[in-house]
């Protein structure tokens, strides 16, 4: 009776890493269908919104130029976790491959720690791209320092956590998609990511000091700028905080479909 | 033999059949979109008093020019929006979905059905504009003086970015591209025009290139009829946005005639 087979290999960190590393190759060979779509939107809401708030603002002095590309990461980042991550879990529920994913024998904590390694690192190019491109159009003079590391792949994982669970968590995929076209709209027009939050009413500022598009903005500006960014550590908290609470929201919802 | 009897021609054509194909095709279209409706007309007002709103949070202290601008170049975003972007998706839905073809067999002139869409779009369009408008008196104090010339130029607006998104829509063979294309084109509507902020902001080759393409001309007809002394030049503005709306209607023309 050797078609049994031994249930002693499908456990343990040896077992979860094969795992992981399937899914890291499973999630990067589907990726290519959409990985060029992943760098234009990059591109287009990094480095184009960049562009188009400076048309906006007109002729400005150099501390607001600053302030502008160095928020252009951050808005180069932000829409591959939280609004094209909830969108392809949303297209396998629509196209019902949805629950051929969980069916996969590896444990649950590797697909999604494949899905939050691959996403996180996808966002690096556009950060690069984006970055590059608002420094070069606003001429600016900036101090990388090796808090960028840390700063990136929090945010961007983050983000990713963020889509992760609003992917996972809600039923109907179409209203995924209403809710991540309004997270776009609402970090576009009304997020202290570009501007200061000096300009925000109080009431407004208020709510983005909880929510995480600020203290994204913030830990990446100051790993860029000196003196810009004040009680960084802060943010760091609330970005971690952010990237915690998704994961238990995903475990919860993950768990409720089983 | 009445059955084969083949059917009265005479009913078939002159000003009171048109009028009456026009007005069944203006029904059609809004039942067909009224679930639609409400979320576009609701999307549109979000958007276009968002667009107002927001400027304030870019400035600290906003310019009057600046406010200006965009109060009254939102008008025209909400306007051309749904020309550009929904009305060509929608186009690209029906060829997915293989029902092009079965509108396109309606007995009903085939002008008819590209202004019953235009009036579609006005009835759009409308909504947004005015809660934009609305929405910009309160937050900021504006400098308006409203002339008669409002209305053409709204209406030649409308027209024109509606045929301009039909034109693209019926010219092109795939859904994929005509998505693709229409969400380039509201980028460059949003962030690469002069329509919400003035055209010397702009890199002096893109405001260039701008004097002849039918956007800024879209947004100098419309604050025209808005503002007094903004807008220099109304006339050539005209002549080429009149001349956009014209290519466009000859290309679908060209389309739906090569077509039948």
């Amino acid at each position: 009776m050797t078609a049994l087979a031994p249930t002693a290999l499908r456990r343990g960190a040896g077992y979860w890493l094969v795992g992981y590393r399937a899914m890291l190759r499973f999630d990067l060979a589907s990726s290519r269908d959409w990985l060029l779509t992943f760098l234009i939107v990059q591109v287009l809401m990094g480095a184009g919104m960049a562009l188009i708030y400076g048309f906006y603002l007109g002729d400005m002095p150099s501390a607001a130029a600053t302030f502008v590309a160095t928020g252009a990461p951050t808005l180069a980042t932000m829409p591959l976790g939280m609004a094209l991550l909830p969108g392809l879990i949303a297209v396998r529920k629509i196209d019902d491959t949805y629950d051929f994913m969980w069916s996969l024998p590896v444990p649950r904590t590797a697909t999604a720690a494949s899905s939050f390694t691959i996403f996180t690192l996808l966002g690096l190019p556009g950060f690069a791209v984006s970055l590059a491109i608002a420094g070069w159009r606003y001429d600016l003079d900036l101090r990388v320092s090796l808090w960028i590391v840390p700063a990136v792949l929090l945010a961007s994982l983050m983000s990713t956590s963020v889509g992760f669970g609003v992917g996972h968590a809600v039923p109907d995929p179409t209203i995924t998609n209403v809710i991540t076209n309004f997270l776009v709209f609402l970090v576009l027009l009304f997020s202290p990511i570009a501007f200061p939050i000096e300009n925000f009413p109080g009431w407004l500022a208020t709510i983005h000091r909880v929510l995480p598009f600020w203290h994204m903005a913030n830990v990446i500006r100051d790993a860029l700028t000196d003196g810009l960014v004040d009680f960084v550590w802060r943010s760091y908290l609330v970005l971690g905080a952010w990237t915690v609470g998704t994961w238990l929201l995903a475990a919860w919802a993950i768990r409720r479909q089983r | 033999m009445t059955a084969l009897a083949p059917p009265a021609m005479g009913l078939r054509r002159g000003p009171g059949y048109w009028w009456h194909s026009y007005r069944m095709m203006v029904r059609w279209e809004l039942t067909s979109l009224r679930l639609l409706l409400p979320v576009t007309v609701m999307v549109q007002i979000l958007t276009g008093a968002g667009f107002v709103l927001c400027l304030g949070l870019f400035f600290g202290q906003v310019p009057p020019r600046a406010a200006l601008f965009v109060s009254t170049g939102v008008i025209v975003v909400t306007l051309v929006t749904i020309g550009l972007v929904l009305g060509p998706q929608l186009i690209a839905q029906q060829k997915a979905q293989q029902t092009y073809d079965f509108l396109w067999s309606l007995p009903v002139p085939r002008t008819t059905a590209a202004l019953a869409w235009v009036t579609t779009n006005l009835i759009f369009g409308l909504p947004g504009m005015a809660v934009a408008l609305v929405v910009a008196l309160l937050r900021y104090d504006l400098d308006l003086h409203v002339s008669p010339a409002i209305v053409p130029a709204v209406l030649l607006t409308l027209f024109t970015g509606t045929m301009i998104g039909y034109a693209v829509a019926h010219a092109l063979g795939n859904p994929m591209l005509i998505a693709a294309v229409t969400q380039l084109l509201i980028f460059m509507v949003i962030g690469f025009s002069p329509i919400n902020f003035p055209a010397d902001q702009l890199p002096g080759w893109l405001a260039a290139l701008h004097r002849w393409l039918p956007l800024a001309p879209m947004a100098d007809t419309v604050r025209a009829g808005l503002t007094a002394g903004v807008v220099e030049d109304v006339t050539r503005s005209y002549l080429v946005l009149g001349a956009w709306g014209a290519a466009s209607v000859g290309v679908t023309a060209a389309v739906l005639g090569r077509r039948g």
